[in-house]
C-alpha cells in the first residue's frame, strides 16, 4: 500500500464500506473504525445481506464541518480501495490503493486547475459525439 | 414514487452531502456529493462539473448508482442511514444551464453558492455542469445509524 498516511486518516470519525451486490448495484453502509498500532485498519463489521470475507470494497473517509449560516468547509476525503476479511467478529481492511483531496493540502481552485485536464477529455468526447 | 417516513425524508431534505457510487468497470466508486430530493418525483439529483466528470462517464456505462446518507453534519436532523439504489441518467445536453433549475436546492444546502456563482467566468469549466438524475429502486434506512442491525427497507 503506498501514499496512505494513517494519521491524517484516524482523524476521520467514521468509514463508509462499498461494494456492488449480486443485483449489481452498489451497496453502501456506514460503520465505526479503529486503526491498530500495527497499522491495521479494523472495521465494526455491519449486518450485511452477503458476506464480506475476502470482498473487494472501497471504503470512503469524509469529513466536513457544518458553518454557522449554513453549507460547510473543511473538505476532506480519502477513498481506499482494498479486501476485507472477517476476524473475530469484526473486519479487517487490507488497503491497495487512495485517492484523497484535502482542501487545507490543496485548496479548491487549484483542485479545479489540477482536474482541467479531464475537462478537456470530457468536452472533446462531447464534442466528438455531437460531430458524429 | 416510493414513500418512506417522516424521519428518512427529512434526511433526504437536510442533509448537506451523501456518498455516491458509480460503477467501473465492476468496481465501486464512492464520492462525497452535494444531493437534491425532488419531493414531486421521489427521485435524486447530484450534479458534476466536467472536471470532476469520472462519475458522470461511470453513469452512462453502468447506470446502476447508489446515494447514502449518512452523515448529519451541518443539518440539524438526527443521525440515521439511508441508502438508495437506483438507476441514474446522465444529462450533459445543456452544461451550461441545464443544472440551473436545481438552484433552489442548491441555495439551501450551501447558501454561499451566489458568491461563486458572481465568479462564473473564474471558475469556467466548474459551471460546466452534467446532471445525474436518480430513480430510486430501494430504499435501505437504519434509524439512529445503528447498522448492526437489518435495516427497514422500501420500495420493494
Amino acid at each position: 500500500m503506498i501514499g496512505l498516511d494513517y494519521q491524517r486518516l484516524g482523524n476521520f470519525r467514521y468509514a463508509v464500506v462499498t461494494l456492488v451486490g449480486d443485483d449489481g448495484f452498489p451497496f453502501s453502509v456506514s460503520t465505526d473504525f479503529k486503526i491498530l498500532a500495527d497499522k491495521k485498519i479494523v472495521l465494526q463489521k455491519p449486518a450485511l445481506p452477503s458476506k464480506l470475507d475476502g470482498k473487494r470494497v472501497n471504503v470512503l473517509f469524509n469529513h466536513i464541518t457544518g458553518l454557522p449560516g449554513g453549507g460547510y468547509g473543511d473538505r476532506r476525503y480519502m477513498l481506499v480501495w482494498g479486501t476485507t476479511h472477517e476476524d473475530h467478529g469484526t473486519l479487517r481492511f487490507e488497503p491497495e490503493t487512495v485517492s484523497e483531496w484535502d482542501e487545507k493540502i490543496l485548496p479548491f481552485d487549484q483542485y479545479c486547475a489540477k482536474s482541467a485536464p479531464q475537462g478537456a477529455k470530457y468536452l472533446g468526447r462531447l464534442q466528438a459525439s455531437v460531430e458524429a | 414514487m416510493i414513500q418512506v417516513p417522516p424521519w428518512v425524508r427529512e434526511t433526504f431534505d437536510t442533509y448537506l452531502v451523501c456518498e455516491f457510487t458509480t460503477v467501473k468497470s465492476g468496481k465501486p466508486v464512492t464520492l462525497p456529493l452535494l444531493p437534491f430530493y425532488l419531493p414531486d418525483s421521489g427521485k435524486f439529483v447530484v450534479t458534476s462539473s466536467v472536471l470532476f466528470s469520472k462519475k458522470a462517464e461511470n453513469v452512462k456505462q453502468n447506470p446502476k448508482v447508489s446515494l447514502l446518507f449518512s452523515n448529519p453534519e451541518g443539518s440539524k436532523a438526527g443521525k440515521h442511514a439511508v441508502l438508495v439504489q437506483g438507476i441514474g441518467h446522465a444529462d450533459d445536453s445543456d452544461l451550461d444551464h441545464g443544472w440551473e433549475k436545481y438552484l433552489s436546492y442548491w441555495r439551501k444546502k450551501e447558501p454561499y453558492i451566489d458568491a461563486y456563482l458572481a465568479e462564473r467566468e473564474k471558475f469556467g469549466w466548474f459551471w460546466k455542469r452534467i446532471v445525474v438524475q436518480v430513480e430510486p429502486k430501494k430504499i435501505l434506512a437504519w434509524k439512529n445509524g445503528d447498522t448492526s442491525r437489518p435495516p427497514e427497507v422500501f420500495g420493494v
